[in-house]
């Protein structure tokens, strides 16, 4: 037996990367699902039976906060995409571990 | 009139506000978060600073933007050299992947005139025909050795006791001396070893060939010999002799000891260090037992879960910080592994705490057997039947097949942390570690889920923990800035 929650997420508000990523994140602590309707991300938070209700709250509040924290990483994921590949490239430009020759099948 | 510009000037808001450069973040305390760039670096940070600075909203007068600009996490107008500055740092850190095979251990016995409990591999026999490496075998691994392209060079003999068969060490030692002569690496050796068999003459040699000793203490008389069993039960008395002696013949600097935490130990971790500091050690590497062989069939693993080991772990370190107090100079390794990660852009050689993971292409094992490992750790496995880090045979494979083999680069390449769930977004994967062997063995898959792997949990508190003591005590951290330093 198991103890389920819904949690209805809005898709304008949380990409649904940054749900999965924190969904991932709990999955010690709650197994998850997930339904799409439109711009709803309809999910289902399933908790041990053992879990109290107490347990159960503060677990849901911490998966909250950590979806903001989800969707902070992506806009800096975002905005420095550009730059991280650029300083990559510049930090192995002169070790000879990268190859400017294409590699087979690109 | 002043030749200099008022300091108004230099305060004035940059044109075009600021650039984010690469970071991340996680939680240390409910509002407090560690943000780490590209290079390791870190910083401290409030919730609602950090939401202000994802945002662009974080005032370039605030001592947040200060410091963060001066870190690399931001970039503007007045500091174009940032992203130069830390593609330096990253390619510093990353600099010995080129170096490739820089410790290549040698089994040269599995016999053993110990028993301990939680030992992976040795054997109580005196067949050495059976156990032992012969020299066809070691010809074969030292061609190996000198395939890498490493200039740091490092052979340690292990075991079983690899003193048992010390004729084959003295042979392995001549003979990559006479290739060194051409090869010209920076060759040293060590031994490991519980130093009951080492004798004057054995340890004349060690001196003469500047190869290093590291042996096992495992605490105070009692618990050592309760961990290491042996005729005569005389183990704690054989190693305190034999670091004496050692120390003696070979050089005070050149002996070393490693403890081994089983459920025995941990009540006793202040005893355990007074020892260390009684034999006049510098320091202490505070380990936890490994989840292979005899220590699983044992039980000794389960008898102690990694909330426990963390309690034993920062108690020890506690009481190291005591001891400095006291102006008794003493450090625990592991975490100057980390502080070295945590406040130098050095690169760190501890093979289980990089990414891409130290296996083959860090460190490799040639087994007495002629059979190669990817660690010391698969050797263990492969011991309980699981092959899955076998990489090839010294008879019959080349150095081509075995380090280009499946079985080497899919574990690294599946496991690197800057790809893997959870770890690609956490602030402190640069100072953590891939380990595909531990989650291999644990949870049968290279990668393993993190939330509940025990490796993110036990390596995460001790980051955790460091971090806090560096915020709230500033000699604390000034202690840790030398021990990251030398």
């Amino acid at each position: 037996m198991s103890v389920n929650r819904q949690l209805e997420i809005d898709l304008e508000a949380f990409g649904l990367d940054s749900i999965k990523r924190a969904a991932y994140r709990f999955s010690d602590r709650f197994a998850f699902d997930i339904a799409l309707a439109g711009t709803t991300a309809h999910c289902t938070l399933i908790f041990p039976e053992s879990d109290s209700s107490s347990s159960i709250d503060a677990k849901i509040a911490a998966f909250r906060k950590e979806l903001l924290d989800q969707d902070l990483r992506s806009s800096i994921r975002a905005e420095t995409e550009h730059v991280r590949n650029l300083i990559l490239a510049e930090a192995f430009s002169r070790t000879g571990l990268v190859s400017d020759e294409p590699l087979q099948g690109d | 009139m002043s030749r200099f510009k008022e300091i108004e000037k230099f305060q004035a808001p940059p044109q075009g506000g600021y650039q984010l450069l690469p970071f991340r973040f996680t939680a240390l305390e409910p509002e407090v978060y560690v943000a780490t760039n590209l290079a390791g670096e870190y910083h401290l940070l409030r919730s609602d600073a950090l939401c202000a600075l994802v945002h662009h909203e974080l005032s370039p007068r605030s001592a947040d933007f200060i410091d963060l600009r001066a870190k690399h996490f931001v970039t503007d107008s007045r500091s174009n050299v940032s992203t130069d500055l830390l593609a330096l740092k990253v390619r510093t850190r990353y600099r010995t992947l080129a170096e490739f095979t820089a410790l290549h251990i040698f089994v040269v016995t599995l016999r053993c005139e110990h028993s301990c409990p939680y030992c992976q591999v040795s054997r109580q026999t005196q067949d050495r025909a059976a156990f032992d490496m012969t020299r066809e075998t070691a010809d074969k691994a030292l061609n190996f050795v000198f395939r890498s392209p490493s200039t740091n060079i490092k052979i340690e003999f292990q075991g079983g006791e690899p003193l048992l068969n010390f004729e084959i060490i003295q042979y392995i030692v001549t003979a990559a001396e006479q290739r060194n002569l051409s090869k010209r690496r920076n060759l040293r050796f060590v031994i490991a070893t519980n130093l009951a068999e080492a004798t004057e003459d054995i340890l004349r040699f060690c001196a003469d060939h500047s190869i290093d000793i590291s042996t096992s203490l495992d605490g105070p008389q009692d618990l050592h010999n309760q961990n290491r069993p042996r005729p005569g039960r005389n183990s704690h008395q054989k190693a305190v002799e034999g670091i004496s002696l050692a120390r003696r013949v070979v050089g005070r600097d050149r002996v070393s000891a490693l403890m081994t935490t089983t459920a025995k130990s941990l009540d006793r971790v202040k005893d355990i260090i007074d020892e260390y500091v009684r034999l006049e050690f510098p320091g202490i590497f505070l380990r936890p037992l490994s989840p292979y062989g005899f220590a699983v069939k044992t039980n000794a693993i389960a008898a102690y879960s990694v909330v426990r080991w963390l309690e034993f772990y920062k108690e020890g370190l506690e009481y190291i910080l005591h001891l400095n107090r006291l102006n008794i100079p003493f450090r625990e390794f592991y975490a100057s592994v980390i502080l070295r990660k945590m406040l130098t852009s050095e690169p760190s050689g501890f093979v289980d705490l990089v990414s891409p993971a130290g296996i083959g292409i860090k460190a490799i094992v040639y087994n007495y057997d002629g059979v190669v490992y990817a660690s010391d750790e698969s050797r263990m496995l492969a011991e309980m039947g699981d092959m899955t880090f076998r990489l090839g045979q010294l008879a019959t494979d080349t150095y081509e097949q075995v380090m280009l083999c499946d079985n080497l680069l899919g574990p690294i390449e599946a496991s690197m942390t800057t790809s893997v769930p959870m770890c690609d977004e956490c602030a402190f994967e640069p100072y953590c570690g891939a380990d595909p062997v531990y989650h291999h063995a644990v949870y049968g898959d290279v990668v393993g889920r993190k939330p509940e792997s025990a490796f993110c949990a036990r390596n995460m508190g001790i980051f955790r923990y460091l971090i806090t003591k560096m915020r709230d005590e500033p000699t604390t951290k000034q202690l840790f800035m030398r021990w990251a330093n030398s």
